[in-house]
């Protein structure tokens, strides 16, 4: 799962601490103060800075004479890779009794030229990351010039020559160059500092953001995997639904067909307490029959399989036949209905059966929540503005007198298979599709429910509609549930 | 507080465990102990809520160690003082039998929303110092930590039962702080070491990461067979380390007594 190991984990190289550019610079600035050479290598060998200043002519000189290349390599080769230690001809420095401490790991390393060099091994967190080499220089402390050591390296060496070139190389006691060398050691202390901060912090920057973003790709993942599931799971439940409603209405026609017949005295006379009772099946199975068109209803909504289509209609005609159909039940529960119309008759468009629905859906559920002595009121209004939906249009209120609804449930009335009182002793029955239904096919109008209640006085369902659908002749309406939005196809 | 100076040595090398290379996820652990460089490598993090700190532990323990087996303090924090990435303190030696030893300690950034970060700090640590905050206002952000903690510890392969944590209580001089019977009862919900801290005054710091080095070269002696690998002991470890420490006002004075003041 990690992305390899950190930063954090690992050994710096010197290279990685300091800015190859910056510290050439910083080197050669220093070399031109101090008339020092100065090269400086990482512990592999790597150079990452080499200014040279003065010792050019002279060491040419010297380079001319095969021994003297000879010697001169091997001595380059001694200061470069040989041991910061003190050995193979290295000894201890000339230092100034306060310099002393400082110059924990120095060396000198003597030339056979009678120059000298000073290494300084770079420590950093107790590891020696690379050298610093300075010189060559001309200690003043040498006695004469040029030692025999140089000039046996050919009978044609011109000691004179060699006088005048070395006469540029810097002059000064060794401890003078000791103590600069070891001010650079200090810079370069505070430059690897400034280095590792560096370093470190974008390089963690970079394993952090990398590490975040592994992180979402991962959360993404599963919220596609669970919404996936989801859907699947929504796709099975309408699907099931479909399927049990169908294959519970069959018999249930059945059923009804036969105790009618029965009712009928077509096999044979009954008598009135048997009348009572098939009466009492067919009443029963009606019910039953109409919670199974609903069920079938939602879960054809909901499996995205109903359309509106839309042609003109009379919303006079389809609050009084609403109204009409409602009469018997009211009257039966003792409960007053009214209906109050516009003077002003108008028309609109729209699917005139599922707006009877509708209506009948609300006038149902209000008849149902009102005790016996209330009233269901149902007005229509006459043809404005709606502000609601921004289009000409016109509302049908259905209000009642009944228990009301709490105002937190007011969302969730218009989910499917919603009850306020889910318990298994609740007083009132049915499936709690009726305004999910209601919902379905008012927006499916391009029209808005409302609901405001107060408890213990009543409620009022409020449906807006334009008075021309917008557009289209039929639609397909989606499920009342806000489903998850599938992305946009990508564009590139 | 003094609890887990008073533990004593464990200088005689012990039986040599059998040694499961394998972390209970099945892959290899890292001891970053490397023959060839002979060089170990002790890794400790301060892990914990944010402002609980752990900076400030780092501050007390850099001032107070000799500057020749210490590097600088690196800090990276915002213009608020809220550590940005991480901070880190080594501290190295080279023991008798001439291996090089660095312990690094690091803190992990504690606001929340560096949760990526503290989780690249905790890779490989070989133990971790836990400061929480003792007020009891703060137990909820401790517990929420703690369970970070041990997730970042499970996301990164680290075994609870290999890493050790000890538990610091810090803030002690703070109102609504916890009492000592309250930390006692603390402490004995789990098997961590706990110590008491101000960390601002530097009370309970070295306490503080004693118990988190002894604990860490335990663990790692388990694993590694430090002692009979490379000779380094219990003692040994420690002795290189608070040596070069001023430990003069706190309880571990008397066990390693102050060279040198620090500067």
């Amino acid at each position: 799962m990690r992305q390899g190991e950190s930063v954090l984990q690992r050994r710096i190289s010197l290279v990685e601490l300091l800015d190859g550019e910056s510290f050439t610079e910083v080197v050669k600035g220093f070399v031109e103060l101090y008339k020092v050479g100065i090269k400086v290598f990482d512990d592999k060998g790597g150079k990452l800075a080499d200014i040279k200043v003065g010792n050019g002519d002279f060491c040419g000189y010297v380079f001319s004479f095969p021994e003297g290349r000879r010697r001169c390599t091997s001595t380059v080769g001694r200061v470069k890779d040989g041991p910061v230690a003190l050995s193979h001809g290295a000894r201890l420095p000339v230092l100034e009794s306060t310099d002393a401490p400082k110059a924990k790991g120095v060396v000198t390393v003597p030339c056979f030229t009678g120059l000298r060099y000073i290494i300084l091994p770079i420590l950093w967190e107790g590891d020696t990351l690379g050298r610093v080499v300075f010189g060559p220089f001309f200690p003043e402390d040498l006695g004469d010039f040029p030692p025999p050591s140089l000039t046996e390296v050919s009978e044609g060496f011109d000691a004179a020559n060699a006088r005048k070139f070395v006469e540029k190389v810097r002059r000064a006691p060794e401890s003078t160059i000791a103590r600069v060398l070891l001010h650079f050691a200090q810079l370069l202390q505070t430059l690897l500092f400034a280095g590792q901060k560096m370093f470190l912090t974008s390089q963690l920057h970079i394993e952090a953001t990398l590490e975040q973003n592994r992180e979402l790709e991962e959360r993404n993942k599963k919220l596609e995997e669970m919404n996936q599931k989801l859907k699947d799971l929504d796709r099975l439940k309408s699907a099931f639904l479909a399927t049990v409603s169908h294959e519970l209405r069959t018999p249930l026609t059945s059923i009804i067909g036969y105790s009618e017949m029965l009712a009928e005295g077509l096999a044979g006379p009954l008598n009135g307490e048997q009348v009572d009772y098939v009466r009492t099946i067919m009443d029963k199975g009606e019910t039953l029959l109409k919670l199974i068109s609903s069920i079938l209803d939602i879960s054809q909504i909901e499996a995205g399989k109903v359309r509106l289509t839309f042609e003109p209609m009379d919303p006079f005609e389809l609050v009084n036949s609403s109204v009409s159909s409602l009469k018997p039940q009211s009257q039966k529960k003792g409960v007053t209905l009214e209906a109050k119309l516009p003077g002003r008759h108008f028309q609109s468009t729209g699917d005139r059966d599922r707006l009877r629905q509708v209506i009948t859906n609300l006038l149902t559920n209000a008849v149902k929540f009102t005790p016996k002595g209330g009233t269901v009121r149902v007005l229509l209004t006459e043809l404005t503005h709606q502000p609601d939906i921004n289009a000409q249009g016109f509302r049908i209120i259905v209000e009642d007198s009944g228990v009301g609804i709490p105002a937190d449930q007011f969302d969730k009335i218009f989910q499917s298979f919603y009850q306020v009182d889910s318990s298994s002793t609740r007083e009132y029955g049915g499936a709690g599709i009726g305004l999910a239904i209601v919902k379905s096919f008012v927006e499916g109008h391009g029209g808005v429910v409302r609901v405001a209640s107060e408890m213990n006085h009543g409620s009022r369902f409020t449906v807006i509609l334009p008075a021309i659908p917008s557009a289209q002749t039929s639609v397909s309406i989606t499920p009342p549930v806000t489903a998850l939005q599938a992305p946009a196809d990508d564009r590139f | 507080m003094g609890r887990a100076v008073s533990e004593g040595w464990s200088d005689q090398p012990r039986p040599s465990k059998s040694v499961t290379n394998r972390w209970f996820d099945g892959t290899l652990f890292d001891v970053q102990l490397n023959h060839a460089q002979r060089e170990l490598t002790v890794k400790i993090v301060y892990y914990g809520p944010g402002l609980s700190g752990k900076t400030t532990n780092l501050q007390m323990i850099h001032q107070r160690t000799q500057p020749d087996v210490r590097g600088r303090l690196l800090t990276v924090e915002t213009h608020d003082d809220r550590t940005l990435f991480f901070d880190l303190l080594p501290v190295f030696f080279n023991t008798a039998s001439g291996f090089k030893v660095k312990v690094k300690l690091f803190t992990v950034p504690g606001q929340v929303i560096h949760n990526a970060t503290r989780r690249i700090v905790l890779q490989g640590a070989d133990a971790v110092a836990f400061i929480a905050d003792s007020r009891r206002s703060a137990s909820p952000e401790n517990n929420s930590y703690w369970k970070n903690l041990n997730e970042n510890m499970r996301e990164n392969g680290l075994d609870p039962a290999h890493v050790p944590i000890v538990i610091q209580f810090n803030k002690r001089d703070l109102p609504d702080t916890r009492s000592d019977a309250e930390i006692e009862e603390a402490r004995k919900k789990g098997k961590e070491p706990v110590v008491g801290a101000i960390a601002i005054r530097g009370v309970g710091v070295l306490e503080t990461l004693f118990a988190v080095l002894q604990s860490a070269y335990r663990s790692l002696d388990a694993r590694a067979g430090l002692s009979k690998n490379i000779q380094l002991g219990e003692r040994e470890f420690l002795t290189q380390v608070f040596q070069n420490i001023d430990t003069s006002g706190t309880e571990l004075e008397k066990v390693f007594p102050p060279r040198v003041k620090a500067p």
